[in-house]
Parts: structure tokens; sequence; C-alpha cells
């Protein structure tokens, strides 16, 4: 009888004891704690947004007696992470991996420390897909869902393979389903948080609307839409750039914008401060305005 | 690699048709019924105090055979009750060390839910100790699991990848979590409770 199962409980146990000194609890609401992953050196945790409830008095607790006041460095709603730093208690980072040799199929385990020991769940890779974006406007660099139980508190723990490597961080907030944030995305937003305290995202001050374009035009431009100006905020980059209402975005920074989504892309952090061409169509004519994208604030 | 995982299928149903031959059905007149484990093979049946309302207990072996049972000693607190028959050459489990087992470990359960005869669950050991969300607080340890339990799964035998009882179904507290008395606290209850019993 020793055996297969026995071996498979065995690495599943293992697992959860190399990945679990990087399981962390946090408390930063009046219900039950919630989970956090140390990410790298210097005491960074990371966790998700919707589990913070508060700015202060926020703590980190590791095993029985290891605790330690956390600080809140920054968070981005729209991808729902925050970003802690703790001093005070050895925190050893998670080791993650990414997301090129899973499958659908694939054995995943979520673990979580709502309470003094790590907890897990197991359950396989449901969908994996490409990029997506979250109803708040964040980008994802991959759609991984799982049908792993997500207990109370398992919110902002990790999803780690069979390697015991982090997939990324599990979130019960943005569809109702396991999703789980992929640690390309948390690394992305981590650094982010660390350099600018949050997430910058271009801002331009324009409200739009997906029309059609002329046919010709849309011939010469293989584009079948644009984005009309339907508002134009005063004292904005738009404004300042000489976009005026009923111009038709065709493309920024030689992108062709087609839906809003397009328009949301481009907008990311490295082009804040930056000098773009925005291609519009104007009476008639195509014409280009040099516009300085701003930071969304 | 389909090979293991075939391997893994049938070492699991063995040890399921293993395990079943230790689960009763535990009838306890106009309460219904519940399942029970084979504890001692001289008679020595556990379930849960839950399971055991009534003074008109009965025992159905998987094998057909069938007793009156009486109670011997109850908690409410651990929700345990330990039934005594007059039966004998009972088959049991090998008994595991609950204090050992760990988040991640692989656990099956066995009852009858809904009624279904038998019927099998598994999982992952979610953790164990005083943290439980939603566990009746009374200061001993619960082993909470990843699985389905259902009416009818109280009582019955949790084991552990290599079939050894580490538990008895006790309640869910959420869609997919079980919370089962870890054998230890089984061992101290009866310790416990049947010397009082003899004294």
């Amino acid at each position: 009888m020793t055996n297969v199962v026995e071996g498979f409980s065995t690495e599943l146990a293992e697992i959860v004891k190399s990945a679990g000194p990087a399981v962390v609890r946090v408390e930063g609401r009046r219900r039950l704690p919630a989970s956090g992953i140390v990410w790298s050196e210097g005491g960074i945790v990371v966790t998700a947004h919707h589990v913070v409830e508060r700015d202060e008095g926020l703590s980190v607790g590791l095993g029985e007696d290891q605790k330690a006041d956390a600080e809140l460095v920054g968070r981005d709603p729209t991808t729902d992470l925050a970003v802690l730093r703790v001093e005070g208690i050895e925190l050893s980072p998670a080791a993650s991996a990414g997301l090129d040799d899973l499958s659908v199929g694939h054995l995943v385990l979520a673990l979580g420390r709502p309470g003094r020991t790590v907890q897990a769940t197991l359950g396989i890779t449901s969908a994996l897909g490409t990029s997506w974006r979250t109803a708040a406007g964040g980008s994802i660099d991959r759609y991984l869902q799982t049908d792993v139980v997500m207990y109370p508190g398992f919110s902002g723990g990790p999803l780690v393979d069979a390697k015991g490597k982090v997939l990324g961080l599990n979130t019960s907030a943005l569809r109702g389903v396991s999703l789980t944030i992929p640690s390309l995305t948390v690394d992305r937003v981590v650094e982010s948080i660390l350099s600018h305290g949050r997430v910058q995202r271009g801002y331009l001050g324009v409200g739009v609307q997906p029309v059609n374009l002329p046919e010709a035009l849309a011939e010469e431009l293989g584009q079948e839409t644009g984005l009309i100006l339907i508002s134009v905020e005063p004292d904005t980059p738009a404004e300042a750039g000489g976009l005026t209402l009923g111009d038709t975005l065709l493309s920024v920074h030689g992108e062709p914008v087609r839906r809003l989504d397009d328009l949301l892309s481009m907008l990311s952090a490295d082009l804040v401060g930056e000098e773009v061409i925005v291609r519009i169509l104007r009476g008639g004519d195509v014409r280009e305005q040099k516009v300085t994208v701003g930071e969304r604030q | 690699m389909t090979g293991r995982l075939q391997e893994f299928n049938e070492q699991s149903a063995r040890l399921a048709a293993q395990v079943h031959r230790s689960l009763v059905r535990v009838e306890s007149g106009r309460w219904g019924a519940g399942a029970g484990t084979i504890w001692h093979s001289d008679g020595l049946i556990l379930t849960n105090s839950h399971v055991a309302r009534s003074r008109q207990l009965r025992i159905s072996l998987p094998d057909g055979r069938q007793a009156s049972a009486r109670l011997l000693a109850r908690s409410r607190d651990l929700d345990l009750a330990a039934l005594t028959v007059e039966l004998s050459d009972l088959p049991t489990i090998e008994l595991g060390d609950s204090e050992k087992l760990q988040s991640g470990n692989w656990v099956m359960a066995f009852g009858h839910p809904w009624g279904v005869e038998g019927a099998a669950t598994a999982g992952i050991v979610i953790g164990q100790g005083a943290q439980m969300q939603g566990r009746p607080a009374f200061g001993h340890n619960w082993l909470a699991v990843g699985l389905h339990y259902r009416p009818g799964h109280s009582g019955g035998p949790l084991v552990d990848s290599a079939g050894r009882l580490v538990g008895i179904n006790t309640l869910m507290v959420g869609p997919d979590v079980g919370l089962a008395v870890p054998v230890h606290e089984v061992k101290r209850f009866l310790k416990d409770s049947l010397q009082r019993a003899t004294v």
C-alpha cells in the first residue's frame, strides 16, 4: 500500500511546507484577517487591495508569535493589489514563476494564513487566457482562473504550482470566481508602487465615443472606427495640445485607436510626461497634434 | 504521465474499498440515520453525538449484518458518541497519527450522504487547530478538510493517503469546508469517558 496516493499526499504537504513561510497573515480589516505574500527582500509584502480596509494600524503575522506593524506603501485598486513594508520580523520572499509552463488541467494549490498556521486548498487550472482588463481599468497580463475554493481570508495569498512556485496572487474580488493575478503583473505593480507610491496611468482629459470613419479614410487607414471627442476638460493635456470637441482620434503615438480599450492600454505609465503625436480627423482633414500626456490622479 | 494518474486512481479505489468495510450505518429511530466507524473488532463503534440521538440505535454493517447498539458514552462538546454492539470480528481501520497531519495532505471521507450508501469524497487537509472559521469554540482541535461533507457523512471515517483513520466526519461549515474530530481527540474522549463508565 505504500503507494502513489501516499506519495502524492506527502508531496502536496511538502509544497505547502516549502511555500508556507512566504505566506503571511495581513490584519487590515475589522473582520477576519486575510493573507499576503512576502514578495521581495526588505520586508515587501503584497496583498489584495480589498482586504486592506484602512491605511494605518496594519500588521503582518507569520507564526505563533511573530507579528509586526506594517506600513502601507501604496495600492492599486484597478488590479486589486496593495504593497506593505514590514520591519522587525524575518521574512523570506516567495519563489515565483511565470505561466509559460502552466496548462489547463494542471494541479494548483491556494495557500492562505488567516489564522496562525498556513492553510491550503487544492484544485486545477480551469482557464488560461491572454491579457485582460479589470472593470476598474487595471491591466492583467494573463487570465488565470482555477477551481480552488477560496475560503474566508484566502484573498491576497498565493496560487502555487506543483513545484511550489508562486504563480500569482489570489483574489475573490474581481469577478466572483477564483482568479489569480499572475506574478508578472504583481511584479510590475509592485515595482511601480515602490518607485511612485502608486501605479501611474496616463491622462488626456477627454471623453470619447467610438464612431465609424468615412469609407474612403477607413479603407486608406485600414481602420473602420475612431474615437470622437464628446468632451474636453479644461486645463488638461488634451486642451493644452489643441484638441477640441468633435475631433475624432485616429491614432495616438503611432498606434491606431479603434475602441476605448485601445486608448486605455495606450495610456500606460511610460507615456506620462511624454509628448506624443495624436492623429485626428477634423472637418474632413487628417491632422496631427502634439499632446503631452499627463498623469491621472 | 497518464500511467501515474491511472495508478493513483486505482490505488485510491482500492483504499476506498478497504475503508468501506469499517463504515457502518447508524439508525436512530425517528432522528434518521447517519454513519459510524468501527473502532474495535469486539463491537466498539464511534459516531457523532448528533447522530446517536435516540435510545433505539441500530447498526448495519456493509456485509449485511445488523444489530442493536447500546450507548456507552457521549460528549456533546466533542460531538462524539461511543456505541457497543454484540458482534465480534469486525473489520477495523488502522489508526493514523492525526497530530502529524499537515495542511496539504490527501484525505478521503466516507459516509452515506443523502442516503447514498458508502459514498467517498476526497480532498486535502486545509488546516488543523483552534483557528477555524465557523467552528464551535470549545478548546479542542478540529481538522478542517476541503471535502464535500453532506448530511449522512456524520460519524463516518476520515482516512489519510495510506487509508489510516485520522478523524471522524462531524460537520460542514461552508460549501466545501468540513470539520472532523481528529483521532487524537477521539482517543482522549474514549480514555476519559470509558474509564468513567467502568468505575
